[in-house]
C-alpha cells in the first residue's frame, strides 16, 4: 500500500500568513496610539507633590530649569485659593503670591469640572494636574504657572 | 491742604488708569486643525491671559502653549514637538493689537458691537500681522470678547509629515474668548 505524505504549507504561505499577522498587529497598534486619551488623573501616581508659593517662588528663581523639572510631570500643589476665576462654561482655580502676584492656575479635567464649582476663594486645597510650565507674563508683568487636566487630590 | 488735594487728584488718576484697563487670566483658546483625514489635532487652552484698554483700544492675548490640552497623548506630543509648535523653544504664543474701529464701540454703555481686530500674531517664533472681525459685549463693567480667524501654519515655519500628508489642516481655526473684568 502506498502512503500519502502530507504536504505542510509553503514558504509562500507561511510568508504570507506573517504578513497578515503583523498587519493585524501594526494596526491594532495604530489603532490604539490614536484612540487612546488621557487617564483620569485622579488615578494618575503623581511625580512631584509641592506647595504653592514654593512652587511660584521655584519659578520666579529661574523659569527654563523649572520648566525642565515640571513640564508635562503629574504635580500635586498645597495651597490656599486666591480666586475662582469663570473660564467659557467652567471655572478655574488660581493660588497666588500676594507679594508679586505670580500664580499657578488649574484648569480641570472634564470629569473633574464638578468639583472645581464647589472649591471657594480661601479654601485650602490639594490640586492634582498636569504641569504645563510657566513664563513671565508680558502683559501682566509676573511669572504665570498653567496646568491642565486637573482633579482634587483627594 | 494742596498735599492732600494732589494725593487724592493722584489717586483718582491711578483709578481711572485701572479702570480702563481689564484683564483675565483664564480666557479660552480653542485650536481646531481636523480634516476628513483625521479628527484628532484638535485642543483647548483655557489659561490665555487677556487685557483690553477700553480708552487705547489696544487688545493683547498671551498663552503658554503647552496648556494647549488635547484629548490623545501623541497628538499633544506630536503638537509640542520639534517638528510643529517646538514649545520647548518656543513657550508662549502671543497676540498684541487693536480695536481699528474704536469709535463704534462705546464701553460705557451696554450691547454688542462688532470690532475690526488688527495686530501681530507671535507662534513658533514667528510674529505676523493678522486681521480679523470679533464681538465685543459690554455688561456693566465686564467686557466679554471673541473672534474667529484662521491662520496659514506655513506662514509660521510650522511644517510636518502630517501636515504634508493632508492629517493636519494647513490653516487650523483659532477661536478666542475672554471675559475680563
Amino acid at each position: 500500500m502506498e502512503s500519502v505524505k502530507k504536504k505542510g504549507p509553503s514558504v509562500l504561505q507561511k510568508i504570507l500568513v506573517l504578513i497578515i499577522i503583523l498587519l493585524v498587529l501594526g494596526g491594532g497598534a495604530i489603532w490604539y496610539i490614536f484612540n487612546e486619551k488621557f487617564s483620569d488623573t485622579a488615578k494618575t501616581k503623581s511625580d512631584y507633590i509641592i506647595k504653592a508659593l514654593d512652587l511660584i517662588h521655584e519659578f520666579e528663581k529661574n523659569d527654563s530649569l523649572s520648566n525642565r523639572k515640571y513640564s508635562e510631570k503629574i504635580v500635586v500643589v498645597n495651597g490656599m485659593v486666591s480666586e475662582v476665576e469663570a473660564a467659557d462654561t467652567t471655572v478655574n482655580i488660581k493660588m497666588a503670591d500676594t507679594t508679586s502676584g505670580s500664580y499657578i492656575i488649574f484648569a480641570f479635567q472634564q470629569q473633574h469640572m464638578a468639583e472645581a464649582r464647589n472649591i471657594k476663594q480661601g479654601d485650602q486645597v490639594s490640586i492634582k494636574g498636569s504641569c504645563s510650565g510657566g513664563a513671565y507674563s508680558e502683559i501682566l508683568e509676573m511669572e504665570f504657572i498653567t496646568f491642565k487636566r486637573c482633579a482634587l487630590n483627594k | 491742604m494742596k498735599k492732600t488735594i494732589l494725593f487724592i487728584a493722584l489717586v483718582a488718576a491711578t483709578g481711572s488708569i485701572f479702570a480702563q484697563k481689564k484683564t483675565t487670566t483664564s480666557g479660552t483658546i480653542n485650536f481646531d486643525a481636523t480634516t476628513s483625514k483625521d479628527a484628532l489635532p484638535k485642543a483647548e487652552n483655557k489659561t490665555a491671559i487677556a487685557a483690553i484698554d477700553t480708552k487705547k483700544g489696544t487688545i493683547a492675548f498671551e498663552a503658554i502653549v503647552k496648556n494647549f490640552a488635547f484629548t490623545n497623548p501623541k497628538m499633544q506630543e506630536h503638537f509640542n514637538g520639534a517638528t510643529w509648535m517646538d514649545s520647548e523653544k518656543f513657550p508662549t504664543a502671543t497676540f498684541k493689537g487693536n480695536i481699528t474701529n474704536l469709535a463704534a464701540v462705546d464701553f460705557k454703555k451696554d450691547g454688542t458691537y462688532n470690532a475690526e481686530v488688527a495686530g501681530d500674531l507671535t507662534i513658533h517664533g514667528v510674529t505676523k500681522p493678522v486681521k480679523t472681525t470679533g464681538k465685543i459685549i459690554v455688561a456693566g463693567k465686564a467686557v466679554s470678547t471673541s473672534a474667529e480667524f484662521s491662520i496659514k501654519l506655513e506662514d509660521y515655519g510650522v511644517n510636518g509629515p502630517a501636515i504634508a500628508a493632508g492629517k493636519v489642516s494647513t490653516e487650523p481655526k483659532i477661536s478666542i474668548s475672554a471675559g475680563l473684568q
